[in-house]
């Protein structure tokens, strides 16, 4: 439970059962906005906050975890170096290789990148007392959707050869005829060039923030509930029902495991089917 | 609600913060991209390298052992070939000391045969001689008797011997065709 979650359920810890007491809150997106430590009262910033703090945290993962795993190489590879191999393999024959072949990896570095990076922002919503995942403050996700935009439209122009070619070729669909294209360029300049982006970073923003504030209002709807005070009957079953909302909390947090791992995987998966779609001559 | 700013739009972006993020994916960025994945991908490709060199060297082990053997199965029917010639050129001497001895043996009966034959022969003239002086004394001495007369001279005498033994041996002839027929 995040430090807000138990700020919030503390409030209104044991309330079932408890005459006149009060009722369930449930949490809402309050939690996604911590109150900045340091704030520089400018428009557009969110301040010294958590998110800030659980950033560097995770930064500081993926360095320890790079530092980790290729400080000693050799040829029959320790458990360190192995854990680093499997790592790098998975990116490139799951993600790199399937979208864009041999060719693509020369992007292995980026798109190595981008999948440690989400995945340690994302699994700082797992960190005990801490826990809020990074991507779900768009702004995070939203810089890393904007470094890929930029390196597929980059790629783009120069494997097609000049930027009208990149352009042409992205926004007229070829063997279309000529009277259609009217409505099809605009609804392809907005696909690619205005959804995709936008899409990109809202996906794994979006799935981090509805899978934490599941997971807070389990953790809020156990301490609700939590109530062993209210008489021997009222008291057993609000332990009951306070051990259940905590099981499904411990429940939803093994699952939410895996969909941090899937969000980083389609993240990187995406841009690599960017990158590669740019590459291709359309 | 303690600890909490007032309520924005979830759709924020915050200049700050991305340019934070930013910074902090640069900082990974570069790490990986100066340390960890060409150090991998180092160990990768020297891996693979190593692989096929341990493959490539069982394929040179293989052809070694191979022509090894190929050399010690020619030798070997090399040794077979010699053996049965040394075993043929054996039987050949054999056979020719046996025919070489063979001869030897018939010369060497030969010769003791003619030997004998002419020891036979020398022994039968001897006996003829000698049976012909006793039989010319026993001839001249029973004429003598019978005759009652002394041959005069010795011609005569062994004129008259040689006239009877011719008789004689006639006689002894014409018996001997008689008693073939």
């Amino acid at each position: 439970m995040s430090a807000d979650t138990l700020n919030l359920a503390a409030e209104g810890g044991g309330g079932l059962f408890t005459p006149g007491g009060p009722g369930f809150e449930a949490p809402s997106v309050g939690i996604f906005f911590p109150s900045p430590w340091a704030d520089y009262n400018l428009p557009y910033t969110g301040g010294f906050n958590k998110y800030v703090v659980l950033l560097l945290v995770a930064t500081a993962l993926v360095a320890l975890f790079l530092w980790w795993t290729a400080r000693r190489q050799s040829v029959v590879p320790g458990r360190s170096q192995g854990i680093g191999e499997l790592t790098f393999l998975f990116v490139r024959d799951q993600i790199s290789r399937p979208m864009m072949g041999v060719k693509g990896d020369k992007y292995m570095p980026l798109l190595l990148s981008l999948f440690l990076f989400v995945f340690a922002m994302n699994v700082m919503g797992l960190i005990p007392f801490l826990q809020l995942p990074v991507t779900s403050n768009l702004s995070y996700p939203a810089g890393l959707a904007a470094i890929v935009y930029i390196t597929f439209i980059v790629v783009g122009i120069r494997a097609q050869g000049g930027v009208a070619k990149y352009f042409k070729g992205a926004v007229v669909p070829s063997g279309a005829p000529w009277w259609i294209l009217p409505i099809l360029v605009p609804i392809e300049i907005i696909s690619n060039f205005l959804i995709r982006p936008a899409t990109h970073a809202i996906r794994v923003f979006a799935t981090m923030f509805a899978g934490h504030l599941l997971l807070a209002t389990f953790a809020a709807a156990g301490w609700y509930m939590f109530n062993p005070a209210a008489g021997p009957l009222f008291g057993t079953i609000s332990v009951l029902f306070s051990g259940a909302s905590l099981l499904a909390f411990i429940v939803f947090t093994a699952f939410e495991l895996v969909i941090m791992f899937l969000q980083a995987f389609v993240f990187t998966l995406l841009a690599a089917l960017y990158i590669g779609q740019a590459q291709e001559a359309h | 609600m303690l600890g909490l700013a007032a309520e924005e739009n979830v759709l924020r972006i915050h200049i700050d913060e991305l340019v934070f993020g930013l910074i902090a994916f640069a900082l990974i960025f570069g790490l990986v991209y100066k340390y960890a994945v060409p150090r991998i991908t180092k160990m990768l490709d020297e891996r693979a390298d190593s692989i096929e060199g341990g493959i490539e060297r069982a394929k040179n082990a293989e052809a070694e052992a191979e022509e090894l053997r190929q050399q010690y199965k020619e030798k070997l029917e090399e040794a077979h070939r010699s053996y049965a010639a040394e075993l043929q050129k054996a039987g050949e001497q054999r056979a020719a000391i046996i025919a070489e001895a063979k001869e030897e043996a018939q010369v060497e009966a030969r010769r003791i045969i003619e030997a004998a034959h002419a020891q036979i022969e020398a022994d039968r003239q001897q006996a003829l001689q000698q049976l012909r002086t006793e039989i010319g004394a026993l001839s001249t001495d029973l004429a003598t008797r019978i005759v009652g007369e002394t041959l005069s001279d010795s011609a005569a005498q062994s004129r008259v011997i040689d006239r009877f033994l011719d008789e004689l041996e006639q006689g002894a002839t014409a018996q001997q065709q008689a008693e073939v027929r």
